[in-house]
């Protein structure tokens, strides 16, 4: 089940089962001007199942938005996969907590776990606190975190090949979420979310 | 009328003076050398010229083309016609060269008040260019930079030169880390846009690049000053002699 989430217009799910050989593959976007707080639990009870989730946030100036994801793997033979990106500026605050939980014989799991981060200014703040609880053995997990602002060496290189710097910023910031955007199924959706996503980085 | 002229140029990198009082010319179709030993200067100069940040100028002056130079932007240069070919190419993930060179092109041309370039113009011209240094056209598609070899890399810095036609080309290091195969590859792509009104300023270690880009004029730089000038041949006495040996 493919679904894309407007946080802040779409209704969101808190909580879901997954179960035998089922896919969800969902995506959340969290576009300037939306602050909110996402908790979501996700119970995968069937073997064979698959849970992709990935997410980008975009904060310009005081927004809040928190998500506290939780993937419990109650079952084997299942995977999942979170990959969220995002961008804070101003006085923005931005959290993901995200939650793998291996039970003790669900063996033969595979789980991974992404949160890279974008600070604009000295202001705004990011968390990022990933938790891996695993009780089985056969397990490949593996999960990183990452903020950090835009590297100077890569705009520099732009604007001496004449690109302004702001459409530097612009570029950089846009090649950082594309990764998020690539995951949306629906091509034609997925290119109306990019014209909004590039609309929102510029209006920055 | 000079299209460069350094005068007295004298410049810092975190508090460290590094160019001593520089002073040069370069003629209009003219192509200069500047060799000289390790931690010379010679990368900081084309990191001053370009305006690479964290390289302050305490002292002098550089004219391009009859503007001010180091008044301006590191982009206004660009659209005044530099062109700075890295010894350490950046790598841009996510970003891919048609997108890259997409947004350079056309930045220039509105800061010319000229509309963007028609995509299929843009698109021919991209081929064209890419034909010029041997890239394959999935060379387009790619992330700049990312996972390119040593000699992609440096073809990637002469594409963008012919991309961008500059009126004074520099090039920084561009033999370093290539094989014989691509430094004739690069040499070709760079003796192929000389012309009466283009020039180029190579910055080298190694006399080796200059054997197929043949300078008008070869410079010396030690301890941030310049201090021969010559000939073609004084590159050869370098390779006999070495640095230590001529100044």
């Amino acid at each position: 089940m493919s679904r894309v989430f407007i946080v802040g217009s779409s209704e969101l799910p808190q909580r879901v089962s997954v179960g035998r050989d089922e896919v969800l593959d969902w995506v959340f976007v969290v576009l300037p001007g939306v602050s909110a707080s996402i908790p979501l639990v996700i119970d995968i009870d069937g073997p064979g199942a698959e849970v992709r989730l990935a997410g980008l946030y975009l904060c310009g100036s005081d927004e809040q938005v928190v998500f506290d994801i939780e993937v419990r793997h109650n079952v084997g033979d299942s995977h999942s996969s979170q990959f969220f990106n995002g961008i804070a500026g101003g006085h923005s605050r931005a959290a993901f907590h995200g939650r793998i939980l291996v039970r003790p014989d669900a063996q033969r799991i595979k789980a991974f776990q992404e949160n890279h981060n974008l600070l604009l200014s000295e202001t705004a703040r990011v968390e990022t606190t990933p938790q891996l609880e695993i009780y089985a053995d056969d397990v490949e997990c593996s999960h990183g975190a990452t903020t950090g602002f835009l590297n100077l060496d890569e705009q520099f290189y732009m604007r001496s090949r004449g690109i302004p710097e702001a459409e530097a910023k612009v570029l950089q910031m846009i090649s950082f979420l594309s990764p998020v955007l690539a995951r949306i199924a629906d091509p034609a959706e997925q290119e109306r979310l990019r014209a909004e996503v590039e609309a929102a980085v510029r209006a920055l | 009328m000079s299209l460069l002229t350094i005068k007295n140029l004298h410049a810092s990198v975190e508090g460290k003076e590094i160019l001593r009082g520089i002073d040069l010319r370069v003629g209009r179709g003219e192509v200069h050398a500047i060799m000289g030993p390790n931690g010379a200067g010679k990368s900081t100069l084309g990191a001053v010229l370009t305006g690479r940040p964290g390289y302050e100028v305490t002292e002098g002056t550089v004219s391009f083309d009859g503007r001010d130079l180091l008044a301006m932007t590191p982009e206004e240069r660009s659209w005044a016609g530099l062109f700075l070919s890295f010894q350490y190419p950046v790598e841009i993930p996510g970003v891919s060269i048609t997108n890259f060179m997409k947004a350079a092109v056309n930045a220039r041309r509105k800061a010319q008040g000229l509309e963007e370039m028609k995509a299929g113009d843009f698109l021919k011209l991209m081929k064209q260019k890419m034909a010029f240094v041997q890239m394959k056209g999935e060379f387009a598609k790619r992330e700049v930079n990312v996972g390119f070899s040593g000699g992609e890399k440096k073809r990637n810095e002469i594409f963008q030169m012919a991309m961008l036609d500059p009126t004074l080309s520099i090039l920084d290091e561009t033999d370093s880390g290539l094989d014989v195969d691509a430094l004739k590859i690069v040499a070709a792509g760079v003796n192929a846009l000389r012309t009466p009104e283009k020039s180029v300023l190579i910055i080298t270690h190694y006399q080796k690049l200059l054997e197929y880009i043949v300078p008008d004029v070869v410079h010396v730089l030690k301890e941030g000053r310049i201090v021969r000038t010559g000939g073609k041949e004084l590159a050869e006495q370098i390779w006999r002699e070495g640095f230590e040996g001529i100044v």
